[in-house]
């Protein structure tokens, strides 16, 4: 549904709310990748992963840092996340383009995502959740 | 100040047992009264959260350069027995080995004279910069498990420096105890071909005018003058100490229950330092920590390059000064109540400040102490400073880092024009270069405290003594 930027002096902060659960996880990636990129096309690049966690915090993290080594290694900016989640486990299909530098280089490089406050909470009709990247 | 804190000293500040509970210690902060009122509540519970932790020994500590972070807070140290106490990747944070290194050249401001703007961007074009950026080194896998174990001295015998290099990095430029097999395929993948990059966010490679030497003696011992010309390699271990983090913290989180360890904050995750998954993540952090070092020495590299094609000056005459690491766990000696006793040390955006005499610093500092950088946010001074004997007994031979944020990246997106600011700072004299004029803003001078402050609450602390200041004079930025 959305997310937005809150302020944190030394990393960068996100509150992600969505009405369920994947659409919570669909858009902290959409979060990461625009506070790493800005804008980002679907150009027909998919990568498709799958989880399996403790708990759906830590399902998270994975998911997200799982996302970074992507990025990192193979240079795909995402844009789109079709997301399942089945208790704990999850499988996930991002689409996006190749990494383009006269496009994609006004970002900030994201080292990692944080424990620290991250809890997913429901607030009546919504879920929310804090996420602090480490850039 | 904040309620709750006790002022015990004229730049000394004590956080009590009872703060938050479960501590088991008090938490000690060095701060002005100035620089107290960008003191976050957060950065405080997070240094008393830190005094929970099984083991810690004495206090948990911060330097005046304090600031929320996540785990342990930026500036945050804190040392822990080898048996009863814990490791946690939470007190390095994920830039394992951020850390700064120090060079001089023959040079002076004159012969720079029009020839500035081509140098920095011979720079640009000699070091990976920004998000994206891949080295030009190939680094076969069996090299790269090299690259971990032997650090800067992999590079040097690649070439990429000289033997001098080495006894002037902290460690001399690898730590032992590097475990190869404790860092995952992914975290290699990352490692790579990021081998001399710099990155991106803070790290930067600065060319430097020594303004003032506040310190002759000290000065000279260190080998640096006023008017000469220097530069500064700031970066870390790149995506591999990134992974490592990553991959460790995981390890570890899971692992809580097995040692019944619970916490106030999941981030601090750690397991004893005497135990499989402990051993692990230290081993493995080595790894990145040493990788850091090579890194920093490839970079440091190719900018002498630079510099002898432009200015026909010995690659030998451009001395390295020293190399210390702002994100590390360490077994090091300390004395604890009249007795000499191996504790793991923990610095989270802190320096090693080790005193004159102390064991691990070059036998040519010896009678000095060892060298402190402290990098200036973008614009603004960088500090030579040297260790104290003062240091060793309060905060394990530990000083600040850095100047620290007051301004949040996005309100300093809001605040400040990417492209204004490069243009003010060349009115200024100092030229700037990044891939994106929109990364400048979030590392204007005006987002940090001023570096002057938190430099000046060190020295008269005691914590380390000022030697010499550096102006900026170009600066390439990740």
């Amino acid at each position: 549904m959305s997310f937005e930027e809150l302020d944190h002096t030394a990393d960068v902060l996100m509150r992600v709310r969505g009405a369920t659960i994947t659409e919570v996880f669909s858009d902290a990636g959409r979060a990461m990748f625009h506070v790493m990129y800005g804008s980002c096309e679907d150009r027909g690049v998919k990568r498709r992963f799958a989880l399996e966690a403790e708990d759906l915090e830590s399902l998270l993290i994975d998911y997200l840092s799982e996302l970074l080594f992507i990025t990192d290694v193979e240079n795909i900016v995402f844009c789109s996340f079709d997301i399942d989640i089945e208790g704990t486990r999850l499988s996930a299909v991002a689409r996006g383009e190749p990494f383009d530098p006269a496009r994609h280089a006004a970002g900030a490089l994201i080292k990692g995502i944080s424990y620290f406050g991250l809890e997913i909470v429901k607030e009546e009709e919504t879920y929310a959740v804090d996420i602090i990247f480490d850039i | 100040m904040l309620e709750g804190i006790n002022k015990i000293g004229d730049l000394e500040w004590e956080v009590p047992i009872g703060y938050v509970a479960d501590m088991r210690v008090p938490g000690r902060f060095f701060l002005s009264l100035a620089l107290a009122e960008t003191l976050e509540e957060g950065a405080v519970r997070q240094l008393a959260n830190v005094a929970t932790l099984p083991g810690i020994v004495k206090h948990s500590l911060a330097m005046p350069d304090i600031h929320w972070g996540y785990g342990f807070p930026i500036g945050g140290v804190a040392a822990f027995d080898m048996t009863e106490g814990v490791i946690s990747p939470g007190g390095v944070g994920f830039d394992i080995n951020c850390g700064v290194r120090l060079i001089t050249t023959p040079l002076t401001e004159a012969d720079l004279a029009g020839k500035k703007r081509d140098l920095i961007e011979r720079f640009f074009n000699a070091v990976p910069t920004g998000v994206g950026a891949k080295s030009t080194l190939r680094v076969s896998n069996k090299e790269l498990s090299d690259v971990m174990v032997n650090g800067a001295r992999w590079a040097v015998e690649r070439g990429f420096g000289i033997e001098e290099d080495l006894v002037r990095c902290e460690e001399e430029g690898a730590m032992p105890g590097a475990d190869p097999g404790a860092v995952s395929a992914k975290a290699r993948q990352r490692g790579l071909p990021q081998l001399g990059t710099l990155g991106a966010g803070n790290h930067f490679l600065e060319i430097q005018v020594v303004k003032e030497v506040v310190d002759p003696e000290a000065a000279r011992a260190f080998g640096i003058a006023e008017g000469q010309i220097c530069f500064m390699v700031h970066c870390g271990s790149r995506g591999l100490g990134h992974q490592v983090a990553t991959d460790h913290l995981r390890i570890l989180e899971s692992a809580l229950g097995k040692y019944r360890i619970r916490l106030p904050d999941r981030q601090l995750a750690c397991a004893p330092v005497d135990s499989p998954e402990g051993r692990a993540y230290y081993g493995a952090m080595v790894c990145a920590a040493n990788y850091a070092w090579a890194n920093r020495q490839v970079i440091m590299h190719e900018a002498r390059k630079v510099f002898s094609g432009m200015f026909g000056i010995d690659y030998d005459d451009m001395r390295l000064i020293y190399d210390v690491a702002h994100n590390v766990a360490k077994f090091e000696r300390h004395d604890i109540d009249s007795a000499s006793a191996e504790v793991c040390v923990h610095r989270k955006g802190a320096t090693r400040a080790f005193g004159p005499g102390a064991p691990g610093i070059p036998r040519e500092y010896a009678a000095i102490g060892q060298p402190v950088l402290i990098p200036g946010s973008m614009g603004t001074s960088s500090y030579l400073l040297r260790g104290t004997t003062t240091a060793m007994q309060k905060t394990w031979g530990s000083t600040c880092h850095g100047a620290g944020r007051v301004l949040s990246r996005s309100k300093a997106k809001k605040e400040v024009r990417g492209r204004e600011l490069r243009e003010q700072l060349a009115g200024e004299g100092i030229l700037v270069r990044a891939p994106h004029d929109a990364v400048l803003a979030e590392e204007a001078p005006e987002v940090y405290k001023p570096s002057h402050e938190v430099v000046r609450v060190v020295h008269e602390a005691g914590l380390s003594g000022i030697v010499a200041r550096l102006n900026p004079l170009g600066v390439i930025k990740g």
